[in-house]
This record gives structure tokens, sequence and C-alpha cells, in this order.
């Protein structure tokens, strides 16, 4: 069995400390916003953790081209870990998101642009697990996630984009929004700082997460293999 | 003095975000928890598998 990396556990500890200072930034050097009052502290690991999950399906379907142009099955192992832990943080993303609008709007849901193709975006992700338990062949598996991996992965940008094309009240943060838009702040250096410092340490939690799923993923495929070595 | 009085205070959504992080950290404690706990057992079957294998040779 396969010894834990050095540089895993160094990168365990990078992710740890700066998980605190992040925590640390959004509820103690982070100012008040001065209309939503404190919900608006949410927003920080809402879009972070929005991020992990658009960042993590990027990976998938780069890790489905990888797997259809090589067939090594450590890219499915990658793209499955990817997918994984997208649809959790995507999922926290939607459930924080809620909590805020209930704050914030007064709603804990409404089918504006962003949240119905978001929603989209989640079910689409939990079909692709479904789709793997429904395959016996491991490397057909394989092969029908990494084409989904990289089809569904159109959803994503649509998510993206909808809050600038569509009419919607969803507020964007970085950029010009709809007229429409509700919740919308203007963030002052300290917010700035803690926003970006929050992507930062949510990228870090992703490679972090990733590493940990595909050691998984590679010890459960050893697992098979063992096993059929066994029932042979 | 006079533009103190007319400003609106902050919305009070504090258990609102004390919900919101609840949230966040549950699930991602959860996830993590979970992570280990399928390393854990992966780790019990494959020795298990081990011992099997070993007994047949």
């Amino acid at each position: 069995m396969e010894s834990r990396p050095r540089a895993l556990t160094i990168l365990d500890i990078a992710t740890i400390l700066l998980f605190i200072i992040a925590v640390g930034l959004v509820f103690f050097y982070a100012p008040m916003e001065a209309v939503m009052g404190q919900v608006q502290r949410v927003f920080y690991f809402h879009v972070a953790n929005a991020w992990v999950g658009m960042l993590g399906f990027l990976v998938a379907a780069i890790a489905g081209v990888a797997f259809l142009r090589t067939s090594n099955r450590k890219w499915d192992i990658v793209g499955l870990a990817a997918i994984e832990i997208s649809f959790v943080f995507f999922f926290i993303a939607i459930a924080s998101g809620s909590i805020w609008a209930r704050g914030s709007w007064g709603t804990w849901w409404t089918w504006d642009p962003r949240l119905t193709t978001s929603a989209i975006v989640e079910l689409v992700y939990a079909a692709y697990f479904m789709l793997r338990q429904g395959i016996e062949d491991p490397d057909r598996r394989a092969r029908f996630g990494a084409v989904y991996a990289v089809l569904s992965f159109i959803s994503v940008p649509i998510t993206f984009i909808s809050i600038r094309i569509f009419r919607t009240i969803h507020p964007v943060i970085l950029g010009i929004g709809s007229a429409g838009a509700e919740g919308s702040f203007d963030m002052t250096p300290k917010m700035l700082l803690t926003f970006m410092f929050s992507l930062l340490t949510f990228s870090f939690v992703f490679a972090d997460l990733l590493w940990h799923r595909i050691r998984l993923g590679s010890l459960a495929d050893q697992a098979e293999n063992l096993k059929m070595k066994v029932l042979e | 003095m006079l533009i103190a009085i007319l400003q609106e205070a902050p919305a009070e959504t504090t258990g609102y975000m004390i919900a919101g992080y609840g949230v966040i950290f549950s699930i991602m404690l959860i996830y993590i928890a979970s992570i280990f706990i399928r390393r854990r057992n992966l780790k019990r079957r494959m020795a298990m598998l081990e011992e099997m294998q070993g007994k047949q040779e």
C-alpha cells in the first residue's frame, strides 16, 4: 500500500492554515455591509464554493478529453474525483445562496436565470453518478463517464454568464450586472481582499481534496483488482 | 447628527449568517469525514482480501 506523500501533508497544513485565516478575515476583518447586514458575509464562502464547483467540472471535462485520447484509467479516477468534489461544493453554494437570498431578497428561492441554471448544473452532474452506477464494465463506464463529463460541462459556462446576459435579480460582483439586480453592493478594499483570499483558500481546498480523492479512487481500483484475483 | 439619525441601520440578519455558515461548515466536514471513512474501510477490505489471497496460495 502506498505511503502518504510528504507534499500532500504540506498541502494539508497549508490548506488548514489558509482556511483558518480566511475564516478570520470573513468574521473579524471584513466590515459589515451597510444595507444587508451580517448575512452579506455568507457571500465570501458562497462564491468560493461556486468557484470550486465550476473549477472541478472543468477539471473533469479536461480529464474526460485526456481519457478519450489515452484510454488511461487514471484520468477516469481524476474525473470522478473532480466531479464528486464539485458536486458537493456546488450544492453548498446553492444552499448557502438560498439562505443569503432569504435574508437579502426575502425569499429562499426564485426561478431566476442564475438560480435555475445552477439547479440544472447540479441535476446534470447528479445524473453522472447514476450513469456510472448503471454500467458494470469498468472500461465502458470510464468511456461513457468521460463523454458525459465533457458534454455536461456545456452547462457550466451558461450558468456563469447567465447573470451577465439575462435580466436577473442575482447580483454581479465583478463586472456589470443586470439593472434589476438586488443585493448588489460596492466592495470596500477590505471586502475585496477577503473575497480574493477566500477564492485562493478554496482553490487550495479543492487541490487538497482532489489529491485525497484521487488516492481514494486509486485504492478502490486496487481493491477491485485484488477482489478479481481472489475470485479467479 | 441629523444624518446619523436619518441613516437606516443595517438589516438584522445575523441568524441567516449563522445558518449560512452552519450549512457550509457542516457539509464540508461531512464530506471530508466521508473521504477518510471510505479510505479506512477500503484499507480494511484490502487487508482482508490480501489475507484471503495468502490463504489461497
